[in-house]
Order: C-alpha cells, then sequence, then structure tokens
C-alpha cells in the first residue's frame, strides 16, 4: 500500500521545484539583461591579446569567446597557462580566474544557486515518491517526466561546472519547467503499485540508464538549438545584414563553442543509451523470452539509436559537419521525444504499461 | 573522371589516415591509361566503403524500420493484421506485397542492413590493418614550426641543449608515450586504444548480426497452454504452437517434460488500482531427461526457467472450469478441466467452449462465460474481481453434430454450431457443484469447480550469449574510444639568442571527446619545465617577451599560421 503522507510531501515538493526553477530562470533572464558587466572582467583577461602576452602562442580560435562569459572551450588558447606560471600555480597552469568553475556575476550566481536548490528539491520529490510506493519511482509516464527533467537539470549542473555552461541554465529549465508543469497539471497519476512484468531490478536498470541518457539528449538538443541559432546569426554578421547588437545571441558563445558543447552531449549521451538497449534487451528477455522483438518500443529506441549514430558519423564526414549534423542531431531527438510520447499515445504494444489518463 | 577519383579520396576516407589511397589509384589507373572493370570496380567498392555511404545507410536504416512500428506485424500480432486487412480490404494486399506487415523479414530491409555491414566490413578491415601498421611504425617526425600547433608553449633554461632533450623525453617515457628522437626533436605518441576502441565496436556490431542470424537459423520458439495438475513433453506435438528456426528438425527439442502443480495469483485488494496482478507464480515440477529425476521450479514473471539452455516463461494465465457430462445413455462421457481464455483483464470474464463428441444419442456442445467473481449489473452478469471469489459459469447448450468430422480443422475455443440446435435451458449461472439437466433425456452437465492454467512460451535462442557478448564489447569499445584520446606531443631544442636554450613544446589531438587535452599538456608542460631545470623558467616568466613577440631572429612559436600545413595539422582539425 503506498504511503498517502510521502505521496503528499512528494507532490508538494514537486511543485515547489517548478516554482524556484522559474524564479532561476528569471534571473537567468537578468543575468543576459543586466549581468555582462560582472563577467567582462574575466572574459578580458583571458582574451586571446593578452594571453599571447605570456610564454605561449597559437592558433587563435580564442576568439569565439572573446566577449562571451563562456571560456570553456577546452581547445582554445586562451585556457592556455604560460609555462612559467603553470609550474608555481600547480593547477594545470590556466590562469586563476579562468580556472574558477563556479559562475561570475550576482544574477547568475544567484540562478545557478537556486537551480542547484531546485534540482535538490526535485530529488527530494523523486525519493519521497518511491518511498511511499517502495519501489523504484519511474513506473509510469508521470513519474517518467520527473525523472528525465531531473536529469537534464542534473547534466546542465554538470556541464556548468565543468564546461562552465552557466549561459545554459535559461535554455534548459524552459523546457524543464513547462514539461514538469505539463506533468503535474495533466499526466498525474496517483502513487501505486507495478504490474508484475514490470517488477525487476532489470527495469531499474534499464529506465534509470534511459533516464540518464535522455537528460543528456535533451541537454545537447537544447544546445544544438543554440547552435543553429548562433550559426545564422553569424553568418548574417559576416554578410553585414546585422550589426553584432546586444541580444541574447550576441552573448552566447559562438557557433563553434557551441558545436563542441553539443558534440560531447552526445558523446556521453550515446553510450549510455546504447547501455540502456542492451539493459533492456536483458530484461526482455527475462520477462518475454526474446531480448528483441520489434516491438514498437524497441523499434523507435533502435531507430534513436541509428539516428544518433548516424550523426557522431556526420561529425566525422566531410561536408557533413555543421549544420547538417545539427540536423541530424534534431531528428534523432524528434525520434526520442516520439517514443517517449507518441508511442505510448497511439501505437500498443508490450510497453504500454504509461498509464496516461 | 580522375577528378571524380580524387574528391572521392578526400571525402570518403577515414579520417586523418584514410586519404590518398583513391587518389592513388585514380593516378597508377590514369597512368597505365586504362579505366577497365577493375578500376569501376574499386570505385564502387569505394564508395560502398565510404563514411558517407555508412551515413546514409544507417539513415535509411533507421527510416525503413519505421514503417514496421506503424504497421501491425505478422511475428509480433497477427490478429492485428487481421483486423487492418478488415479495416483496408484495398490497401493490405498492396503493402503485403511489398512485406508491409514483415518489415523486418523484407528482402529490402535485409538489402539495407546487409549492405551497411557489407560496408561496415569494408571500412573496418583496412582501418584495423592500418592501425596494426602503425603501431608498429614509430611516431611522426617533429614539424618544423611548434607554434603553428593547436597547443604550444616554449620554455628556457640554462642546461644545455642535450640534456634539456633527454629531460623531456624522459618526461614523455615515464607518462608511457611511445618515442622517437632525432637531431633537436623528441616525437612522442599515445593513446591507440582511441582507434582500438572504434574498431572493436564495429566489429562487434558484426558479431552481433551473426549472432541474431544464428539464432534465427537454430532456435525455435513455442508456447504452451498447461492446466494445474497437467503435463507436457517438448516435443511438436504437445505444443500449442511451434515456429522453429530454419535448420532445426523436430528431433532437436530438448527432452524436457513439465507439470504445472498449482498456479497463484494475486491481487491488489482496495485502492483505484482494486484487481491490478500483484504477484504470479507457478508451481512446476521438470524433468530434464526422459527418466531423468523430477526438480521443482517456482516461475514467476520475469523469472524464467532455464532446461538445458531452453527457457520456459510465463506469460499468460486464466482458469479452467471443470465440467462432468453424462449422456443420454448414462454413461460419464466427459470429465475435464476447460480452458477459458480471459476476454477482459479487470475482472478476468473468460469465454470458452466445451465439446462433448462421445455423448449419444447427439453429440453435445456448450458455450459460455466464466465469471472468477461474478456480480449483476442491471441484469447483466459480470465479474467484478480477477480472483475467484464468487465463481459462476453461464452456459448456452447445443445438441447436433459438432462438425468435427467435416475435415476441417476446428479451434478448441470455438464452436461450429451450424448443425446443431440450441437446446432450451436457461443459462442461469452455475455455482460448483450444479448442473444443468437438458431436456428430451440427452443428458447432464455438472459444472465441479475450477482449476487454474498458465500458458507458457518455451524459447531456445543459440545466438543469446553471443548476442550479449557482442552488445558488451560494443560498449566498451565505444566507451573506450570516447576516453582514450589520441594525442603527439613534440619537443624541439634550440638555442636562445640571449644565451641559454629554448625549449618548444607543442601538442595536438585527434580525439578528444571527453575533454581534458588542454588540462594535460599543461600539466606534461609543467613537468618538462621542472624537468628542464625550474629556475630558468622564472627568468622567462620575467621576460616572456623576448620569446614570443618575435624579436629574435628566425622563425619563433609566434609566426602566424600561414596554410593549413601537413597530415598533423589536418590532425588536430579533425579531432577537436
Ligand atoms: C552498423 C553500422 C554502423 C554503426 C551503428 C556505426 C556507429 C558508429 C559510432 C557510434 C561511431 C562513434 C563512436 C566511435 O568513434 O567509436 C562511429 C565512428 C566511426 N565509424 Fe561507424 N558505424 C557503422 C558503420 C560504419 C561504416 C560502414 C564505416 C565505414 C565507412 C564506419 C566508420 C566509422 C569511422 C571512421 C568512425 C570514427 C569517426 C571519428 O573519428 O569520429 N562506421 N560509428
Amino acid at each position: 500500500m503506498p504511503n498517502t503522507g510521502l505521496a503528499q510531501l512528494s507532490n508538494v515538493a514537486l511543485v515547489t521545484a517548478i516554482v524556484i526553477y522559474a524564479v532561476a530562470m528569471v534571473c537567468y533572464a537578468f543575468d543576459f539583461a543586466f549581468g555582462r558587466r560582472g563577467t567582462a572582467g574575466v572574459v578580458a583577461a583571458t582574451a586571446p591579446e593578452q594571453v599571447a602576452a605570456g610564454a605561449l602562442v597559437g592558433a587563435a580560435s580564442g576568439a569565439d569567446l572573446a566577449g562571451h562569459s563562456f571560456p570553456a572551450d577546452p581547445a582554445d588558447l586562451s585556457q592556455l597557462a604560460d609555462l612559467s606560471g603553470a609550474g608555481t600555480a600547480g593547477s594545470g597552469g590556466t590562469s586563476q580566474a579562468v580556472q574558477s568553475p563556479w559562475p561570475t556575476g550576482t544574477w547568475l550566481r544567484g540562478a545557478f544557486v537556486l537551480t542547484c536548490l531546485g534540482l535538490a528539491v526535485q530529488v527530494v520529490a523523486i525519493t519521497t515518491r518511491g518511498l511511499a510506493e517502495h519501489r523504484i519511482p519511474w513506473g509510469n509516464m508521470y513519474e517518467f517526466i520527473a525523472a528525465i527533467t531531473c536529469a537534464a537539470v542534473l547534466v546542465l549542473v554538470a556541464a556548468a561546472v565543468r564546461f562552465r555552461a552557466y549561459f545554459m541554465g535559461l535554455f534548459v529549465l524552459l523546457p524543464v519547467v513547462v514539461a514538469l508543469a505539463v506533468d503535474v497539471v495533466v499526466i498525474y497519476t496517483p502513487a501505486g503499485q507495478l504490474v508484475p512484468a514490470l517488477q525487476s531490478y532489470w527495469i531499474a536498470i534499464h529506465v534509470t540508464a534511459m533516464i540518464i541518457a535522455i537528460g543528456m539528449y535533451i541537454f545537447g538538443a537544447v544546445v544544438t538549438v543554440l547552435y543553429l541559432l548562433t550559426a545564422g546569426y553569424e553568418q548574417k554578421v559576416a554578410a553585414g545584414e546585422v550589426s553584432k547588437a546586444a541580444g541574447i545571441l550576441a552573448q552566447l558563445p559562438g557557433s563553434a563553442t557551441l558545436d563542441r558543447l553539443a558534440y560531447r552531449s552526445i558523446l556521453f549521451a550515446f553510450p549510455a543509451w546504447t547501455f540502456a538497449v542492451i539493459a533492456g534487451a536483458i530484461w526482455a528477455d527475462h520477462a518475454w523470452g526474446r531480448y528483441w522483438g520489434w516491438d514498437p518500443k524497441e523499434t523507435w529506441s533502435f531507430i534513436t539509436w541509428l539516428v544518433y549514430a548516424a550523426f557522431l558519423h556526420a561529425r566525422a564526414t566531410a561536408g557533413w559537419r555543421g549544420r547538417r549534423a545539427a540536423l541530424i542531431q534534431l531528428f534523432g531527438f524528434a525520434c526520442l521525444m516520439f517514443n517517449l510520447v507518441g508511442v505510448n499515445l497511439w501505437v500498443t504494444g508490450l510497453h504500454s504499461y504509461a498509464g496516461i489518463g | 573522371m580522375t577528378a571524380s577519383v580524387q574528391s572521392q579520396g578526400s571525402q570518403g576516407g577515414v579520417p586523418d589516415e584514410g586519404q590518398g589511397g583513391g587518389t592513388r589509384d585514380a593516378r597508377s589507373a590514369a597512368a597505365s591509361g586504362k579505366f577497365g572493370v577493375i578500376a569501376w570496380l574499386r570505385w564502387g567498392w569505394r564508395q560502398l566503403t565510404s563514411m558517407r555511404t555508412a551515413l546514409v545507410l544507417l539513415f535509411l536504416l533507421a527510416l525503413a524500420s519505421i514503417p514496421g512500428s506503424v504497421l501491425p506485424q505478422q511475428g509480433i500480432d497477427p490478429a492485428a493484421v487481421s483486423r487492418y486487412y478488415a479495416q483496408h480490404p484495398a490497401l493490405a494486399p498492396v503493402l503485403a506485397k511489398f512485406s508491409g506487415f514483415d518489415v523486418f523479414g523484407a528482402p529490402w530491409f535485409a538489402a539495407i542492413y546487409l549492405l551497411l555491414f557489407t560496408s561496415l566490413a569494408g571500412c573496418v578491415l583496412p582501418r584495423a590493418l592500418r592501425l596494426a601498421k602503425s603501431a608498429r611504425q614509430a611516431p611522426p617526425a617533429t614539424p618544423r614550426h611548434l607554434g603553428r600547433l593547436p597547443y604550444s608553449a616554449a620554455v628556457r633554461t640554462t642546461a644545455g641543449p642535450g640534456q634539456a632533450l633527454e629531460s623531456a623525453a624522459g618526461v614523455f617515457a615515464r607518462r608511457r608515450f611511445r618515442l622517437r628522437t632525432g637531431d633537436g626533436w623528441v616525437s612522442a605518441e599515445k593513446g591507440y586504444l582511441h582507434e582500438v576502441g572504434n574498431l572493436l565496436f564495429h566489429v562487434a556490431l558484426l558479431g552481433l548480426l551473426a549472432s541474431v542470424a544464428l539464432g534465427g537459423l537454430f532456435g525455435y520458439k513455442a508456447n504452451r497452454l498447461l492446466v494445474e495438475g497437467d503435463s507436457f513433453a517438448n516435443t511438436p506435438t504437445a505444443l500449442d504452437v511451434f515456429r522453429p528456426g530454419r535448420l532445426v528438425a523436430a528431433t532437436d527439442l530438448q527432452p524436457f517434460s513439465v507439470t504445472l502443480r498449482r498456479f497463484t495469483a494475486s491481487y491488489v485488494q482496495s485502492g483505484p488500482e482494486r484487481g491490478q496482478p500483484s504477484w504470479f507464480s507457478a508451481a512446476l515440477r521438470y524433468t530434464a531427461q526422459v527418466g531423468g529425476p523430477a526438480r521443482s521450479y517456482d516461475l514467476r514473471v520475469n523469472h524464467p526457467l532455464n532446461v538445458d539452455g531452453v527457457q520456459v516463461f510465463l506469460i499468460g494465465h486464466g482458469y479452467a472450469p471443470v465440467f462432468k457430462v453424462t449422456d443420454g445413455t448414462g454413461h460419464l462421457v466427459f470429465d475435464q478441466a476447460v480452458p477459458f481464455i480471459p476476454v477482459e483483464q479487470s475482472g478476468l470474464t473468460s469465454a470458452g467452449v466445451v465439446k462433448v463428441p462421445d455423448a449419444s444419442p447427439q453429440q453435445l456442445g456448450f458455450a459460455g462465460v466464466f465469471l472468477p467473481t461474478a456480480v449483476d449489473v442491471g441484469g447483466r452478469l459480470a465479474s467484478a474481481f480477477p480472483a475467484a471469489v464468487f465463481p459462476r459459469v453461464s452456459l448456452v447448450s447445443y445438441a447436433g453434430d459438432l462438425g468435427l468430422n467435416s475435415g476441417q480443422p476446428q479451434s478448441v475455443y470455438d464452436l461450429d454450431t451450424r448443425h446443431m440446435h440450441r437446446m432450451p435451458v436457461s443459462p442461469a449461472p452455475l455455482a460448483p457443484g450444479q448442473s444443468i439437466t437438458l431436456p428430451h433425456g440427452l443428458g447432464k452437465l455438472t459444472f465441479v469447480g475450477y482449476r487454474q492454467w498458465a500458458s507458457l512460451a518455451i524459447t531456445y535462442d543459440p545466438g543469446q550469449l553471443p548476442a550479449l557478448i557482442s552488445a558488451l564489447a560494443a560498449l566498451a569499445g565505444l566507451i573506450l574510444s570516447f576516453l582514450v584520446r589520441r594525442r603527439r606531443m613534440f619537443v624541439r631544442v634550440g638555442a636562445a639568442p640571449d644565451g641559454g636554450t629554448v625549449v618548444e613544446l607543442g601538442g595536438l589531438t585527434r580525439s578528444d571527446a571527453a575533454g581534458g587535452f588542454e588540462a594535460e599538456f599543461a600539466e606534461l608542460a609543467g613537468e618538462i619545465r621542472k624537468a628542464v631545470g625550474g629556475s630558468a623558467a622564472a627568468e622567462a616568466r620575467r621576460q616572456p617577451a623576448s620569446l614570443v613577440a618575435g624579436t629574435a631572429a628566425g622563425a619563433r612559436p609566434g609566426d602566424p599560421v600561414e596554410e593549413p600545413g601537413g597530415e598533423d595539422v589536418a590532425m588536430a582539425r579533425k579531432g577537436e
């Protein structure tokens, strides 16, 4: 029997998380509007020309980053230490201002703290739901959406710290908040038990891996949309059609950096997805006696896998990098979303446990 | 022609190492002046094994899978295919002609994946050979201008050039780089496992395909419905459904037998999910060999029985009411449990028929429903709960000719009433122990009670373990290729214009998927600085301009990049 007190707590926590995320979004937006000055100094200090005054030099792909608060391009020279500093700092030699993984600027810092807080509250919501049900809380569509949005925010936080991708906050939280609102208002399902077909530790492994992979895919798709916008904008700037104004696009990192970030998220997502599909096959084998049966869910995860593999190939194929590869990636994401939503709604199969409506 | 082959060489080749092949071919072909069949075949093969073709085929395979999820598939849900035929009588035969109801067995689907895997084999083998070769060769020589590389640094030292070089080489050796030294330079390379991982991934995909084929040829699938107390042996005749792989003979089946002793189901008793199953369990006795010892097994969902590599699964359950029939002559002509098939899940209302061919003077037949928890809903009978709390059967009775000798196969779940007449007996629900007495002295049916049945799926797939191993190998290869970066480091020493030695350092990576080369480079740079003499570095820091601004004579690291030179720079671009 579900524990109603805990289930109640879970519901409240989830709504609280949504509110916190929404406030964080506002802060991210304010950072774009007013927060630039706080970070400008850091960027200037690491601009290629100044680094060139140190003991090292090279091709200036760092131009991308000038004027942005995202000096995270690892292949970028502005990240490189002058050697003499390297030893004494003992930290790989990047200048201290850049090395700090934490956000700069009041609005950005506030937004990031709120994001982490919202994440913590959402984790509480999911955990209490699981405790209330005495099982892993991803057995129906409502719980699944709560879990993948949580994964997306987790990926956001990790990428922000690891790659200094703080600018992503606004763009990742936007779909997260929308999805969670729909989840709570439309899809809500009271806490309950699992049908026997779902009672297996493989479901825990399989679905957990899927959730993590989807979180990364979401991040990758959002970066890619930004990439396409930025690349188009840069072309226009280069053609003199628009002047480099103060819009949001002008404040984003250059398209090359976004491209790399998108690629990187898929590099992490793809093995996770591969593992999830394998775990799913093992589960299917335990439950139904065949590891692969072309059930619609299986078919669509296969399609998704193929399209993302095509994306990775496109990245290594002359003439296919950039825009085309980005479109392939978004197509892969569309397949992923269709598998989550469309297949549950319109196609029936063994996996129809979604419990919508 | 030459031009097209050349452009192919740069387009289709494997990044970094695959260049040039097509160009060489074209050149030799042009030199000898013949563009015969061989040249065309080579060209075709290059096309097929190019990255672009692989990309297109991957995409095509994805697209080709879509109809398989949209149209009902014969192998998954034959009933849905029949429904589709009924709903779209004009369209369905056309779709069937193009294997629309068997997409994953369709010739055109096979054509795509076979082409893809041919391309894969044709791509992977040469790459494996190249990798083996390059693993035996020394790293490439150090380029002249290290400042052009994506990562570069320089440091001054008072140590002599030879000693500085030796110290730098020592740093790489300690980190197990492969080394090559020349006059005033060291070149070091590491990370071949990146390419190994990528190749392992692709080869494992070939293994996966082979495993699937193995299962399709030598495996089989079967179903069997088993009532509590009954047994069956694993032979084709004893199975309800038997789908063997192409190369399976009836005598190949593993000779086990199974008895269902007891089936238990429990259901959620209250709340919004009332009636949902929460637990199924089938208590089995089985013998692996004829005459072998009998063992017990508790068969559950997600908990199959494994005998001799054959797996037995619990896939369904239901009720089998037990009937006794005495015919008009007073003989007991029927005493059996009859499996009824659930027609709905929430109350497990089940439908079935009883055929009594041995009854005389007339054959008897009964059709009806079993209600585990019978309730009266506005004058209609229904079942309110799936467990047998208040079990009842309601039957319509027929007498006449069952039609079993007509030569046409009949389903045990359908009653052919064309040659039978309905008896004027009320189909009022019977409780266990109650009877229907037929008019005209035709006989009597007693509802004795009920047993449960379980339906079992029996599968044998010799490709299963190879498939698992291939899949895990693919995953391992993937992770390896993403985690390991292939990188080259170069050191060049020279005399500083104002005395001492300048140690230049350059680095590039082809594949830094997970990031982190910049940190590694900085670390290496730091170690080399220490190794060649720390105090000199302090000096370098105090007067960096002399090294950078190009005040010194000759080419210095600060030189702008004029042209994308050499393979190494190209490699760096590739892998960024
Ligand atoms: C079943 C079909 C295939 C699938 C699913 C597939 C999938 C992948 C994936 C996921 C990657 C990225 C992972 C890694 O770098 O290790 C990759 C890379 C690669 N694949 Fe394939 N592949 C297939 C067929 C082919 C074929 C036919 C070729 C040859 C034309 C090929 C050549 C390559 C190369 C050269 C790379 C490395 C790209 C790079 O340097 O980033 N693959 N493939």
